[in-house]
């Protein structure tokens, strides 16, 4: 603990305040584009990444020995997006990720009694239900589950009781295409909520529960939609010897899907998870170019605007993570897109929630490929 | 109940509640700068974001009237702790609110702005007039305003010069507000000089201590389509004076900068990734612009000057090139790859001629290695300004290392105590800005003068709020 105490201290001094991680890469198109949304929405220094670094000093170094309201809104009104660090990286080489750290941060701050009340009500209903928005009832599905089959669909908690259109585009895809899958029986909540707001030995039960499931399941592949759950089964989860993909990843390695354009022209947002976290741009953009025409937002990919749901930010400061979809959104009206598409059912909540205002509508690449599958 | 007590009350008031706020974890996000070393952390009592001049003003009355310290704090990037209060209680007025780009003139080549506009917001706005501001090195993040009042340095065009501010104005502790040059006498705030003594001048360079700029007009430079860039192996840093000479003599390039191989070139190329040790010692990059016709006869005389320069002309690749370019006339951005080097870094910057350049990078060395800094970490850069009257050049003694190594920071304040009087005994022309540590010694030296500049801030701050510590 020592010496981790010393790596954070390390890390914190070698931010240098420059604020270059506030702003996308300048050049060569000189444009002001803004990067992180807590700075931008909050405005003060403490909720850009170099302040958040000084409050976490100050909180190792036992200067701040309050939970006052300033500490818990810099440290959780943070989407952990990465974006900063994206570009910090590029610049300063800091060794250690902002968002690594900023999750350190959280974890000091639970271990202190410093929650937020909206994380602690998500711990409850998890503990409750297994689920993170406490629903007692099980997602249904039309589609038929193979007990043994190598494919395993992780569904989540998002796509399960907020956005089934998701799953069930997911699971249809999967009939069309007479791919042989399987759903858990008791598919419990995969931690990535408590992790990422700090309550790393919550989350614990929940790992061992999944672990097991998978393990007894017989499968080869898991897939997932959700890349909040994707990441948290890579980086958090012991290795299960079976193969962890995207559904992007998965559609696009079958090859000729023998989709049909469907006439629309879309602007793709990257997942903070699945683009800044995993690498993986590439494959949802593939596979949307089968289905619509694509046009690429002014910040992507590396340094893509965040939707502002991550981190807990969306059931502690609703107001700031729809002003960040909204920000999206208008970015996408710029380019002239008629729907914005993601792949990630947490970005497709928040910006469907800002976008209704907008009129924008808003989609799942697992949706635009089903519609557009012959069946 | 005192002011001190009710200030907060009295300050919501004018700024309204979400933007004034003591909260400690909020304040402690503003306690320490890169130059931490130097200048400990230390927390403000309160932080206010007012969102424009009024506001500024009724702040700075209440202030005056409890004696409390004032901070002005524009993007908070200046590398010398100038905004990390020093006393207790101190209010750190942060003016990124007000981002105003209040005009562009393209006829008059002029921007005027507020504190919270950054070089990059206002490049975006002026290029489509072929137009851009004179950058300093500095992330382009930082506030135009706060730059050109501190006077900067701007040594990615030298052919721009150094002066880049027409007027401003300014809000001063009683609450009146001072316009400087012809801004005084019209709406027309395009001319220096207006009402005699340059009054636009004396305020300026000043850490934040004489009162809040909150509009200042700068002059515009044009963007040339015709640029050529040139990259010049040096074994030491005397072979290249007469060269420089030569350039500067003739206005011929825009840009002269003359780094060594280790530390600047690195961000000027935009990569960490190339065989900069088998380069030779020192490289001078540069870049010649101009219209049709006049372009070429300068990268024609160039080329003759290069000849006969003693240097090797280096074949790098076209991003490199284009990096430069882009760093240079379209504000600096890989520049801070320099903190990637070791993690940090610190430098006495300082304006002396050409003539001593050799001299200055031998004492630097020397002092070094007195104090136990090893020659791997001493670095050099040198920028002659245009119109080199005097030979003017920029020079900076740079040290590049580990931010947390505690041990290292105690080497840095022995080189510091010992390089700054060995600078002023051998010869410089002025520091590259007043601040804590590098005043004393100077103030020593510079008679009459000191007591005259320290009464003409008591006038101005009686009560001594503005940024107190950070000067004298
Ligand atoms: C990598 C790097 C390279 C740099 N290279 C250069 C360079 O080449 N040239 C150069 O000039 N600088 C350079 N700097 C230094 C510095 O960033 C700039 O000089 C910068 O413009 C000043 O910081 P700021 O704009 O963030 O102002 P702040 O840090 O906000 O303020 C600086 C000072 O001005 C005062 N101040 C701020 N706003 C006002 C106001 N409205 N009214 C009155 N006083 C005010 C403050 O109190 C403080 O004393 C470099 C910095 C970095 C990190
Ligand atoms: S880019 Fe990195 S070093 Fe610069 S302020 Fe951001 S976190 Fe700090
Ligand atoms: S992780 Fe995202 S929201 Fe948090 S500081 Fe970095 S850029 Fe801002």
């Amino acid at each position: 603990m020592e010496l981790e105490r010393e790596e954070i201290l390390s890390a914190i001094y070698h931010c240098v305040k420059c604020k270059l991680c506030s702003i996308s890469s300048f050049h060569p198109n000189e444009e002001w584009l803004p990067l992180c949304p807590s700075g931008q929405f909050y405005g003060y220094q403490a909720f850009y990444a170099p302040g958040r670094l000084e409050i976490f000093r100050e909180i190792l170094e036992g200067e701040l020995s309050e939970p006052t309201e300033g500490l818990l809104k810099a440290v959780y009104a943070c989407t952990l997006c990465g974006a900063c660090y994206e570009k910090c990286k590029q610049i300063t080489s800091v060794g250690i990720s902002l968002p690594e750290l900023f999750e350190k941060q959280r974890e000091e701050l639970v271990k202190k009694g410093w929650a937020l009340d909206a994380h602690k009500n998500i711990a409850e209903k998890i503990k409750e239900t297994r689920n993170a928005y406490g629903e007692k009832h099980k997602y249904k599905y039309e589609a038929k589950s193979v007990y043994g089959a190598e494919v395993l669909y992780y569904i989540g908690c998002t796509a399960r009781y907020r956005v089934p259109e998701i799953a069930d585009a997911m699971l249809e895809i999967f009939d069309k295409l007479g791919i042989k899958y399987q759903v858990m029986e008791d598919e419990w909540c995969c931690g990535s909520v408590l992790l990422r707001t700090g309550r790393v030995e919550d989350a614990k039960a929940l790992m061992a529960h999944n672990v097991e499931e998978i393990k007894n399941s017989g499968a080869k592949t898991v897939v997932f939609t959700c890349p909040g759950c994707l990441m948290t089964f890579k980086k958090n989860y012991p290795d299960m010897a079976v193969e962890l993909v995207h559904s992007t990843q998965f559609l696009t390695r079958l090859g000729d899907m023998k989709v049909k354009k469907l006439g629309m022209e879309v602007a793709y947002h990257d997942p903070c998870h699945l683009g800044r976290d995993l690498g993986i741009y590439e494959e949802p953009r593939a596979l949307l170019k089968e289905v619509a025409d694509v046009k690429e937002l002014k910040r992507e990919r590396e340094q893509a605007w965040c939707c502002g749901s991550g981190g807990g930010v969306k059931s502690a400061y609703d107001d700031f993570a729809l002003w960040s979809a909204g920000e999206r959104i208008k970015e996408a009206k710029e380019v002239g897109a008629e729907a914005i598409v993601s792949a990630c059912p947490f970005c497709k909540r928040n910006l469907r929630e800002a976008g209704e205002k907008e009129e924008m509508k808003v989609f799942d690449v697992v949706e635009l490929v089903n519609r557009s599958l012959e069946g | 109940m005192n002011m001190n007590q009710n200030f907060l009350k009295f300050v919501h008031a004018i700024v309204g509640e979400e933007n004034a706020t003591d909260d400690r974890a909020i304040c402690a996000s503003y306690s320490r700068d890169q130059h931490w070393h130097f200048v400990p952390a230390m927390n403000p009592a309160y932080v206010v974001r007012p969102a424009n001049k009024e506001e500024v003003r009724k702040v700075l009355m209440l202030a005056n009237e409890g004696k409390i310290p004032v901070i002005p704090y524009s993007t908070g990037i200046n590398v010398r702790g100038l905004t990390i209060p020093v006393h207790e209680g101190s209010i750190l007025l942060d003016l990124s609110r007000m981002n105003r780009i209040v005009e562009i003139n393209p006829e008059m080549k002029t921007a005027t702005v507020e504190p919270g506009v950054t070089f990059g917001m206002l490049l975006e706005k002026t290029r489509k007039y072929q137009l851009r501001p004179a950058f300093p090195d500095a992330p382009l993040t930082v506030s135009v305003l706060a730059n050109y009042y501190l006077r900067g340095i701007y040594q990615t065009a030298a052919a721009d010069g150094h002066d880049h501010t027409l007027s401003y104005e300014m809000v001063l502790p009683n609450g009146e507000t001072i316009k400087t040059g012809s801004r005084s006498l019209s709406g027309m705030p395009y001319f220096r000089y207006g009402v005699g003594p340059d009054f636009t001048g004396v305020f300026c360079a000043h850490p934040g201590t004489c009162g809040v700029v909150t509009e200042l007009t700068a002059k515009l430079y044009r963007l040339y389509d015709n640029r050529n860039v040139y990259f010049i192996g040096f074994d030491d840093v005397s072979t290249p004076t007469k060269f420089i000479y030569n350039l500067m003599h003739d206005e011929l390039a825009a840009s002269i900068r003359l780094v060594d191989n280790q530390s600047w070139l690195k961000g000027i190329c935009g990569t960490f990734d190339y065989r900069y040790e088998e380069l030779p010692k020192f490289v001078l990059c540069m870049l010649v612009e101009g219209v049709d016709g006049i372009f070429e006869a300068k990268d024609k005389l160039v080329g003759d000057y290069i000849k006969e320069s003693g240097g090797k002309v280096l074949e790098f690749p076209e991003e490199f090139k284009r990096t430069f370019e882009e760093e240079s006339l379209g504000g600096a951005e890989k520049s801070c790859m320099v903190f990637g080097l070791r993690g940090n870094y610190h430098c006495i910057g300082l304006y002396g001629p050409l003539t001593l350049a050799a001299k200055y990078y031998e004492l630097h060395e020397k002092t070094a290695l007195e104090v136990g800094i090893p020659t791997d970490h001493v670095h050099f850069y040198l920028d002659p300004i245009y119109s080199f009257h005097g030979q003017l050049c920029y020079v900076e003694l740079d040290i590049f290392y580990d931010g947390s190594d505690l041990r290292f920071g105690e080497k840095l304040r022995n080189y510091n105590e010992k390089q700054f009087k060995r600078l002023l005994d051998l010869g410089i022309y002025g520091w590259f800005r007043p601040y804590a540590g590098i005043i004393e010694p100077t103030v020593a030296r510079i008679g009459y003068l000191a007591e005259v500049w320290k009464k003409f801030l008591k006038v101005l701050d009686p009560n001594a709020i503005m940024n107190r510590g950070k000067l004298f």
